[in-house]
Order: C-alpha cells, then structure tokens, then sequence
C-alpha cells in the first residue's frame, strides 16, 4: 500500500462549473444534502453536507440508564433495529459479565436475519427500486416486506422498532405457532426471490443502468475503511458473522456473497444473495434451536471499563464503545455505524459522472442518512 | 484456539513496545481479541503509519473522544482494524493517547488513513479537537448557526433534554 497525498473532498470552482445542492428533502431514506458541483451534465464533485437529522445519540445515552438507553439508539436506523440494539448491548454485557443463554441467542439471530431481509427488502424498494424508476420492485418489495413485518410484530410486539434485545437476552420466546408461519414465510420468500431476479435483476434497463456505473475498486474499498455490502461487492471477504460470530452464528452454516466487480450492479447483487443467504441461517437457527430459558437476570449497573462489541448489520460492521464507570449510566457510548462509515465512498465515486448516475451510485451504497447522523 | 488468539494479541504488544520502546507507555489486553496500545501523542504518525505497514491494519473503524473534565485530560481512541489480512481480521487494536483538554491539538492521520477523514471532522465538532493536517476540517453535523461550544464536552448540558 502506498502512501497518497489526500485530496480534499471538493474541487475547485470553476467559470465552467454550477453549484447544484440535491437535497435536503427526503431523498428517500432520510434527510441528507449533496452539494454538487457541475460541469455540464457531470459532476465534478459532491460534497456531502449530512447532520440534518443529527439527534445528539451518544450525548442522550450519557444521561440514560442502560435500559432506558436501548430505544432511543435504535431509532437512528428504525429499518434495522435489531441490529443497532444487539450491537449496542454486547458491550454492555461483555462489562457485564453476562452470558445470554443459547436459546435466546438462537432467538436475536432469527430475529436480526428476518430484520436484515426487511432492511434489503427496503433498500430494493426505495434505494434500487425507486432510484433507477422501477415502480413495479416497489411495490412487490414493500409489499414482501410486510409480511415480514407482521411476523415480527408478533414475536416482539412491535412492527420496527422492537427494544427487543435488553442486557441479558430477547424480552419474549418464540410464541407458539411463530415457527410454522415463519417456515411458510420463507418458502413463498424463496419463490418470489426468483421473480425479483426476472423482473429486476435481470431486467436489461437495471443492468445498463447499475453495470460498470460507480466502480470501488477493492484496494480503494479497503483504504477507505467502507463496510458491508459496499465492501463485499469490491471482492473483500468481511462479514463480522464469520470474523467475530455472535448470537448462533458459530453453529451456522452460511456464505459470505462477494462480487469483484465493485460497480454499483454488484452491489445490488451482494444485497440480493445475502437475503438468500439469511433465508438459509433461519431455517438453520429454527431447526437447530436449543430448549431451556432465553435470558438471565442482568445487573442494572456496569462496572468501570471499556468494551467494544461488534455486530454485521444490513449497512455493514457497526462498533459500539461502552465505556462504564460503575453506576446505572454510561459514561460514553460510541457508535461506529456502517452508514457514517460509508460516507466517505460518497464523494469518492460521485466524482467525474453524469449527473443521471447519481441515483443510482447512491443508492447502491444504501446510505441511511439518520444512521449515519445519529 | 483461545490459546492461540491471546499469543497473537501478545505478539502484537511485544511487537509495539520493541518497536516504539520510548513512546508506548501502557498495553492491555481485553478478553475479547481487543488490544489497546497507550502511546503519547507526539509519535502519533509513526506509530500509525508502522501499525499500517508492518501490522497491515488498513482502516480506521472509528475515532472515538471521551472527556475527562475531573483529569482536565480528553482521550483520543483510534480504533483500526484489518480487511486485507485474513488472520487479524477479528482483532480490533485501539491506539490511545490523551490530550490537554485546554489545549486540544493532535495530527491528522487522513494521509495515513483515509478512512479517517470524516472521523476526524466529527472528533473536530463534538470534541474541539484540532487535527493538523487535515484536508478540509470543517463542521459536519451541527447547523450552520450552532456556534456553542463543542456539544458533547461533559460540561456542556442541555436542560432541556434532561441534562442536570
């Protein structure tokens, strides 16, 4: 690896260029401004002007106690809540002490794979769908996701934002019945899933308009620290479920997708097998799961010490930091997300393209602005 | 294998301290493949840039500040990680060193990292920690009115969100 000289992120304005600022009005996932420079119909640069949905997180979480502290820190992504909850509550517990007991931790698995299926069903609705003008994915994907949705309020309670995962283990077991639904969920999934591929995938206006467009190639990827998909598709190996399994992953057999390409289209592919992937851990985890009690009492103060924990969510790695000083509230939490981790790749491939690729590049990176903005 | 997972925590420790013998001033191993290196703030560059090279941690997870208002001190955590080197992938090795909290200025790893830039321009906002070096250190998610001072210092509180 060598060492470049860092450009600054905008370039230099010329006689010859327009400032155009994109946003801030919902581009579809959160409230976010672009701040392009234009040359005639290509961007010259972008310069990501985020924190429009910025809500203090980590400030909030120094004056809550750890409980307390679980719903409001998962609202910043409220389509993948599970796993900004469990991400949140591993350090807790690595300071804790506390062990979860197997069947719970077969229950957040079930639960965070169903929430990364609803995340991509999303991202395939709005971020691919919508983005590159295909009605008909929309509606398919949101209407799939829904029964998803229905699923997983009866087994938490709620239809997105559960709390699910307090210190200690999931709040509720499997109700009786879930299991059969679930299994009869995925088989229809798995047939649809082949429709998407038909009507979306391979759809030559999807192919000409994502291939070959926004191209991360893997040493960039690397150098930029990006994560998830993002990485996936530039060809990294890199799934925290693999490198570091939590929950059930240990006793799961799945795949890491990963495409060479790096464009956007390999992107949309690494998102497409992934919920394959997901289909597969779920039907795994319900017929490898353990029986015995799902959670164990956790104390409600932490002890003082720091510990990272790290969970793979839809938008990739996310780091929690707790750091506790022996009382019922943190003394700092640090949220390391995918999404703030992605930023970055943003101005880097939004630069020397047309203007009608921007969507699609965007989108492509599933950036989620109140993720990323906490 | 948790054998084998301490040794490689252990090495890279042993690695540090012959490496920077001067600079390193504490070391610790976490339970979990987590390994924090306390350094002081001056050699910043060259620890990161052998951490780079010679470990092959090639991205920054993370710049994370916590304030010691009691200390007068504020702590600068780096957190980097590795994509490109399969067997260290799962340890996160944090590089911290602690600054005057009156006098907070610390160099810019962006040419080290890139990944690092937006970090640091969070670090810059939330903390008032000036990074030397940086390409473009402006504000990043506060409006463009706020000009209080940085909002997430342990000093500043916000009534209306409960804070006393």
């Amino acid at each position: 690896m060598t060492t470049e000289p860092s450009t600054p992120i905008v370039d230099k304005a010329k006689e010859s260029t327009m400032d155009v600022s994109v946003g801030p009005q919902h581009p579809g996932s959160g409230h976010v401004r672009l701040l392009m420079r234009v040359d005639g119909d290509y961007i010259v640069s972008i310069d990501p002007d985020i924190g429009y949905v910025h809500r203090g997180c980590e400030k909030i979480a120094e004056y809550r106690n750890y409980v307390s502290n679980i719903p409001h820190l998962e609202r910043p992504c409220i389509i993948d809540a599970i796993h900004l909850n469990w991400a949140y509550v591993l350090p807790v517990e690595t300071l804790q002490g506390v062990n979860v007991p197997p069947r719970g931790r077969y229950i957040s698995t079930i639960a965070a794979e169903m929430n990364r299926i609803m995340s991509h069903l999303y991202w395939l609705a709005i971020n691919a769908g919508v983005f590159s003008g295909h009605t008909t994915i929309f509606m398919w994907a949101f209407g799939d996701r829904d029964l998803f949705i229905e699923l997983m309020e009866w087994l938490t309670g709620a239809r997105l934002t559960y709390s699910f995962l307090p210190p200690g283990g999931p709040r509720r077991d499997i109700p009786s019945g879930f299991e059969e639904k679930l299994t009869k969920l995925l088989n229809y999934f798995e047939k649809r899933l082949i429709e998407y591929d038909r009507v979306f995938f391979k759809n030559p206006l999807v192919v000409a308009r994502a291939k070959g467009i926004g191209v991360l190639k893997k040493g960039d990827a690397i150098r930029l620290g990006t994560t998830g998909p993002v990485l996936r598709g530039s060809g990294v190996e890199y799934d925290v479920r693999k490198v570091e399994p939590y929950g059930a992953y240990a006793d799961l057999d799945f795949q890491i997708p990963t495409f060479k390409e790096g464009d956007a289209y390999a992107r949309f592919l690494v998102r497409f097998e992934e919920m394959k992937q997901s289909i597969s851990i779920i039907r795994q985890a319900i017929g490898k799961m353990p029986k015995g009690p799902i959670a164990r009492k956790a104390p409600l103060v932490a002890p003082e010490g720091e510990a990272i924990g790290r969970v793979e969510s839809s938008r990739g790695e996310i780091a929690v930091m707790v750091i506790g000083d022996n009382s019922d509230k943190p003394y700092r939490v640090k949220i390391m997300n995918g999404s703030f981790r992605n930023l970055i790749a943003l101005p880097y491939l939004i630069r020397n393209v047309h203007v009608a690729d921007m969507p699609i590049i965007y989108g492509s990176l599933d950036y989620w602005p109140v993720e990323a903005d906490r | 294998m948790n054998q084998q997972s301490t040794s490689r925590e252990e090495r890279i420790i042993e690695k540090a301290k012959s490496q920077f013998p001067d600079y390193v001033k504490e070391t610790k191993i976490d339970g979990n493949k987590r390994v924090t290196i306390t350094f002081n703030k001056d050699h910043l560059q060259e620890i990161a840039t052998w951490i780079r090279d010679d470990l092959g941690l090639d991205h920054l997870k993370g710049i994370a500040c916590v304030d010691y208002p009691t200390h007068k001190k504020l702590e600068v955590l780096y957190l980097a990680g590795s994509f490109s080197k399969s067997e260290i992938q799962d340890i996160i090795v944090t590089l911290k060193t602690e600054l005057p909290r009156d006098a907070a200025t610390i160099s810019s790893v962006v040419s080290i990292w890139e990944s690092a830039h937006f970090h640091e321009r969070e670090a810059f906002e939330m903390f008032g920690i000036k990074f030397e070096g940086h390409p473009d250190l402006r504000k990043l998610l506060t409006l463009d009115n706020w000009d209080g001072p940085p909002p997430m210092l342990k000093d500043i509180r916000f009534p209306e969100m409960g804070q006393r």
